[in-house]
């Protein structure tokens, strides 16, 4: 009996010393802070993420998932201009309309990878909405991203636990296969960040249509009537 | 060939190279390209066309396949080579409006001075150093009118449904050509006799040989992509209603009207001006081609329910042609010019407010707009009060 409970107790210690070996020890979450800003003015913007961590013996691989609304949208053709110019690594996970106007517009999620990087800015742009009786502008939010960490070197099964849940996300960008990342909960800072976007003024309709046309009209009339005068018939 | 012309070519290629090194430059540097984004959409779709797939992939490409065929060596061989296609069109176009300008009736060293306001117009050279395809357009409607004038008319017909294919807008000319083809009508004959004089050999074989390259070429491709082909190179741009700012008038009323009711009878409303406009103008100056062409072009243009800086390029390609019977005083010409100028910068600096610093600037844009309209048919105007067309010349040295 007794060499029972020996051996469980030094199981029990061999337990307890495996987590101590954890890739990514509860100490070590807490020094792992995420900032989202976005920069610029009008319709292009920045989104830029700052991921911070104390040192570790082991890489950190980390994937931000940027849910992002209707109203914005990214162009792949730039993200991909990007990726070869500064190695910015951004997965769109569907195909995004770059033209369409937010009322005909779905929202999307970006993958961005920061793979040993602590920081990326990724180009947003507004998309047109529908116009406004009341306002000169319209506010699309952004939520903060989730934050996901991963390591190559430290291939410990990970486990959940406070403020953390195990999720299934691509390894790398060139790498479509599916990982087991670490989603990191409860991180400080994160009430993402909003944009606004200038809309036009759906009161002025009607002066809208009458201007419009009254000019198009009397620029229409003034060329008929010089065509009439000096064309030969 | 003229000795000045060719000083004048090659000084319109060297700054063009120079330009094309510095575009390399910029875009390897500075985070503001030099490259145009259609020049990355096209070079897109003509890497998918090698690899074997629809030039259509590529979001956003709404031209003809012959266009990614045509650049397909730039993708096998340098980026820059699309380019340079470009801007040897532009070097071929100046060529083709020197030999029309002498053909009706200009001394060689004016038509060298008009050809050089083609090439060192700096929009010209900045269209296709940058890497749009409008001089490609502007060589087949040139080479199509130069036929007609030189009486080659199969080639025209060639040239013309080759033009139609590339881009939609040189349909509008159908009108003014199969006008100037058919016989004249006679005062002393009755209406149906004169309808049916205009029907001619010439052309018949006209709207022959131009009709069989057109639905020929669409045939072809429409067996090769789809649906997706006829959708993206015609379909998309004639039911276009771009909401985003644009030069256009009507930018603002369709985008506060986007999604009412009566948008669509408002969309068929707009083309009221341009069908009665280029009607008119049609039977008005069918005698003289390449005018009734350009003021066919610039309505169209100013008139139509999208407009980007690059459809100036569509009328500014014909205007040298324009310029030699226009009998404009120097400070009226050059008021109109800098009035047009004055239209553009009025819509420019609200646009930019807008787009890159997020003010509500829609209603000075619809005005611009409006006020662009109003500059661009008060210089029409005055262009066609001040055309003298050649039989009048004629008259006037007798």
């Amino acid at each position: 009996m007794v060499r029972f409970y020996l051996l469980a107790i030094v199981l029990c210690f061999i337990h307890h010393g495996n987590s101590k070996e954890d890739c990514f020890p509860s100490e070590w979450l807490k020094s792992v802070s995420m900032s989202v800003k976005i920069s610029k003015a009008g319709f292009h913007r920045d989104l830029q993420y700052r991921v911070q961590w104390s040192k570790t013996d082991h890489d950190v691989q980390v994937l931000l998932v940027q849910k992002l609304p209707s109203g914005v949208y990214m162009d792949e053709y730039q993200l991909e201009t990007l990726r070869r110019d500064t190695g910015l690594e951004v997965l769109l996970d569907s195909k995004v309309d770059l033209e369409a106007p937010e009322y005909l517009s779905s929202g999307f999620t970006a993958l961005v990878f920061l793979s040993g990087k602590h920081e990326a800015v990724v180009p947003v742009h507004g998309r047109y909405h529908r116009p406004s009786d009341s306002s000169k502008r319209v506010k699309v939010d952004i939520e903060s991203p989730r934050l996901l960490l991963r390591s190559d070197q430290c291939t410990e099964t990970l486990s959940p636990g406070l403020r953390r849940v195990v999720v299934d996300a691509p390894c790398t960008f060139s790498n479509h296969s599916i990982c087991s990342w670490m989603e990191i909960l409860d991180l400080e800072d994160n009430a993402g960040v909003s944009l606004e976007i200038p809309v036009g003024d759906s009161s002025m309709i009607i002066t809208v249509c009458v201007g419009t046309v009254l000019t198009t009209v009397l620029s229409c009339v003034y060329l008929l009537r010089n065509i009439w005068k000096h064309g030969s018939f | 060939m003229d000795a000045r012309l060719c000083v004048l070519l090659s000084a319109a290629l060297l700054v063009r190279l120079a330009l094309l090194c510095f575009g390399v430059y910029q875009d390897q540097n500075l985070q503001l390209k030099y490259t145009d984004v259609d020049y990355h959409v096209f070079t897109d779709a003509s890497r998918f066309i090698i690899q074997g797939r629809s030039p259509y992939d590529r979001s956003t490409f709404r031209y003809t396949p012959l266009l990614a065929l045509v650049l397909a060596p730039g993708v096998l061989l340098s980026s820059v080579c699309g380019k340079l296609l470009f801007v040897g069109c532009d070097l071929l176009s100046a060529l083709l409006l020197f030999q029309l300008l002498v053909l009706r009736g200009s001394a060689r060293s004016s038509a060298t001075l008009l050809c050089g306001l083609w090439l060192f117009n700096p929009l010209t050279v900045a269209v296709s150093t940058r890497g749009n395809a409008e001089s490609l357009l502007a060589v087949l409607v040139l080479s199509t009118l130069l036929c007609l004038e030189s009486r080659r008319r199969t080639s025209a017909a060639l040239l013309f449904g080759l033009a139609v294919h590339m881009k939609i807008y040189p349909v509008t000319y159908a009108l003014p050509v199969a006008l100037s083809l058919s016989g004249a009508p006679s005062r002393g004959r009755g209406l149906v006799q004169n309808l049916l004089r205009c029907v001619s050999g010439d052309l018949l074989l006209f709207a022959a040989v131009s009709g069989a390259v057109f639905f020929g070429l669409n045939l072809t491709f429409y067996c090769m992509y789809g649906w997706d082909f006829l959708q993206e190179s015609y379909l998309y741009h004639l039911t276009r209603r771009d909401i985003r700012h644009n030069f256009s008038p009507y930018f603002y009323l369709l985008y506060v009207t986007a999604e009412h009711r009566w948008s669509g009878v408002l969309a068929l409303v707009c083309f009221l001006p341009q069908m009665l406009l280029l009607s008119l103008a049609s039977l008005a100056f069918r005698s003289d081609l390449p005018f009734c062409c350009f003021i066919h072009t610039a309505v169209f243009v100013s008139f139509n329910k999208v407009c980007t800086s690059q459809y100036f390029l569509w009328y500014l390609c014909l205007l040298p042609l324009v310029l030699p019977r226009l009998t404009l005083s120097w400070r009226r010409g050059l008021g109109l010019l800098l009035l047009w100028f004055v239209g553009q910068a009025l819509w420019l600096s609200p646009a930019y407010y807008l787009e890159f610093e997020g003010w509500n600037t829609f209603t000075l844009i619809w005005i611009a707009g409006l006020l662009f309209l109003l500059i661009n048919s008060l210089i029409l105007g005055q262009i066609i009060s001040h055309y003298r067309p050649a039989e009048a010349q004629l008259k006037k040295t007798d």
